[in-house]
């Protein structure tokens, strides 16, 4: 072989062996989609299909019908995570990036460690405190639990960014007489616009899958997020598999959404998640 | 917030700079302090006394002493979950970092569908973790599950496998199932190691004659350690508090097979509503996963330092 055919050679080999490693990323995906367009004859037949077989709507109509409501609660949890993620984490950031403050070494210290803290280790104990504060079983007690994923991880996020920000800028605000308030408000906010949708999109994300603190910190009867509508599909001797894969389907569309819009923030976000300076 | 005025904080003093900036962080500070702080101190005072259902609405219960973490040494599932962590999280350490970093070199070379594989490879990772658990419980599934019919179909085997029913199987599918999860992170992590290796350096190895081997050895690998380190502790994190997708998979069973430390936790608090001795056993997964935490600081401890005068 001459060296030009050799190099041809090797690069449709990488070309294969990613077409192999996106085949068993994804074939689970696929198998969602179709396996919640196939009839329940279908699923419970003791053969695996391929490719769609028989395809029906009436997993999407179970579904609908029970679901709807989950999806929205799922909606609501993700947004209130995101919107509490921002509140906390953006001020945060910005004090720790930009401000000389003693405290700092301490706060992110902590915050490097609040992301090692198993989620089991605070919903055993969030559970007790939330009885006792009357939050079990409430919207914002859920969307306080959830913040434990997003927050630690938005603050130091956000902070890696805006100490790419030059410190002129804010100076020139603050000659312009603006407050310490408006500098963060008008300059800092609009500035560091892909990083708090980054951190948004993650937190969001968190809200949205988290499924712990949902089986944790509710008891199951009136706030149901889809992940929880998922959980109780799954039987101990049967499970409704056309039911689990319609509303599968459903609690993946976040995902596929933010990864055709959001793609550029999500590998951003992924790759800045672990700072290390 | 009534902080403006003329001159701005530079000109009325470091004071008022401070307390601005405590201002913005006070948020985060009380987030910290009721969030991870008290639910942390109120599990250490859980694990040393006696629960029931009845105590739960009551905050404290009668003191245990050391009650609560006897029964953790003495309870065979709690030792058998303690085990199954460790050997969890080191198989799936291995298996993501070796296919993680066999894909992150795989992109940095240069061929038609890098940007598609790059790109579709976080696929797993953006989903929810309960959605990954069932659908692996969809595919292993002994009869109609993917797995088994692609085996039966190329014949590698002629019964199909009880993934997760069989007690000496169960372990290795939710592992397989936890390593298609983390690799994303390895590869994403590592691949953006490996792009910012010089060129130079890269060239140099080879006008000295070294095969790809040697120089993935000698070069590459000593140049993105502090990543493949990190990368490491993180995975190691992230694999000891892994809940979500075992619960889906297989509930802890058959037979406790996949219980790991978190599911048994869940069991004892929630389901027996033994609180005490829940908490005693996320006491030693707090542990375990701290002991990371030197470390993890050490190894940040350049974002740490950093002050407001920094930029980059």
């Amino acid at each position: 072989m001459t060296r030009l055919q050799r190099s041809r050679a090797l690069r449709w080999l990488c070309t294969l062996a990613t077409l192999a490693a996106l085949v068993v990323v994804m074939f689970p995906v696929y198998a969602v989609v179709v396996g919640s367009f196939e009839s329940t004859e279908t699923l419970f037949s003791g053969t695996y299909y391929w490719l769609p077989h028989a395809a029906t709507l009436d997993n999407f109509r179970t579904v609908i019908q029970a679901q709807s409501g989950n999806v929205l609660t799922s909606l609501v949890v993700g947004l209130g995570t995101a919107a509490l993620a921002l509140i906390v984490a953006v001020p945060a950031a910005y004090a720790l990036s930009k401000y000389r403050l003693r405290v700092t070494v301490v706060i992110v210290s902590s915050l490097l460690i609040c992301q090692i803290v198993p989620s089991i280790v605070l919903a055993t104990s969030l559970f007790i405190i939330f009885h006792w504060v009357h939050l079990v079983n409430t919207y914002p007690g859920l969307i306080i639990a959830d913040g434990t994923y997003a927050i630690p991880f938005a603050i130091l996020v956000l902070r890696a960014f805006l100490f790419s920000l030059p410190n002129e800028v804010l100076q020139a605000s603050r000659v312009d007489g603006a407050s310490e308030w408006q500098t963060f408000h008008r300059i800092v906010v609009p500035l560091a616009r892909s990083a708090v949708i980054t951190v948004a999109v993650f937190a969001f994300l968190n809200g949205w899958g988290d499924f712990i603190f949902a089986l944790t910190v509710l008891n199951g009867t009136t706030i149901v997020p889809i992940t929880l509508g998922i959980y109780t599909y799954l039987g101990n001797y049967s499970t409704q598999w056309g039911a689990v894969m319609a509303a599968a389907a459903f609690a993946m569309v976040p995902a596929a959404v933010m990864l055709v819009v959001a793609q550029r923030y999500i590998a951003t976000g992924l790759t800045a998640g672990s700072v290390v300076g | 917030m009534q902080l403006h005025g003329a001159g701005g904080p530079r000109l009325s003093g470091s004071r008022r700079h401070e307390l601005a900036g405590l201002l913005f962080l006070s948020p985060a500070i009380i987030y910290i302090l009721f969030a991870f702080l008290l639910p942390i101190v109120y599990n250490v005072m859980l694990s040393f006394e006696q629960t029931s259902p009845a105590t739960i609405s009551s905050l404290t219960a009668p003191f245990a002493g050391l009650a609560n973490y006897r029964f953790i040494l003495n309870d065979p599932t709690s030792r058998t979950a303690i085990v199954h962590t460790f050997e969890f999280t080191a198989g799936s350490l291995v298996g993501q970092f070796i296919i993680g970093f066999a894909l992150a070199l795989l992109f940095t070379l240069r061929f038609p569908g890098r940007t598609l594989g790059r790109s579709l490879i976080i696929v797993p990772w953006l989903l929810p973790l309960i959605v990954t658990g069932v659908i692996f419980k969809f595919l292993f599934q002994l009869e109609g599950g993917a797995v088994n019919q692609l085996l039966m179909d190329v014949g590698l085997v002629h019964q199909p496998i009880d993934w997760l029913d069989d007690p000496h199987l169960a372990l290795l599918t939710v592992l397989i199932a936890n390593i298609w999860l983390g690799v994303p992170f390895f590869t994403l992590l590592l691949y953006s190691a490996l792009q910012d290796v010089p060129m130079e350096v890269k060239e140099a190895a080879l006008m000295d004659g070294a095969g790809p081997w040697q120089r993935l050895r000698l070069v590459i690998v000593p140049i993105i350690l502090p990543v493949i380190e990190v990368t490491f502790l993180l995975g190691f994190v992230f694999t000891v508090k892994v809940f979500d997708l075992v619960i889906a998979l297989t509930g802890g069973g058959p037979a406790n097979a996949t219980q790991l430390i978190t599911t048994w936790s869940y069991n004892l608090s929630f389901e027996q509503f033994t609180f005490g001795e829940g908490a005693a056993l996320n006491n030693v997964l707090l542990v375990l996963a701290m002991i990371c935490s030197p470390l993890y600081l050490f190894l940040s401890r350049g974002s740490l330092r950093r002050s407001s005068e920094g930029g980059r």
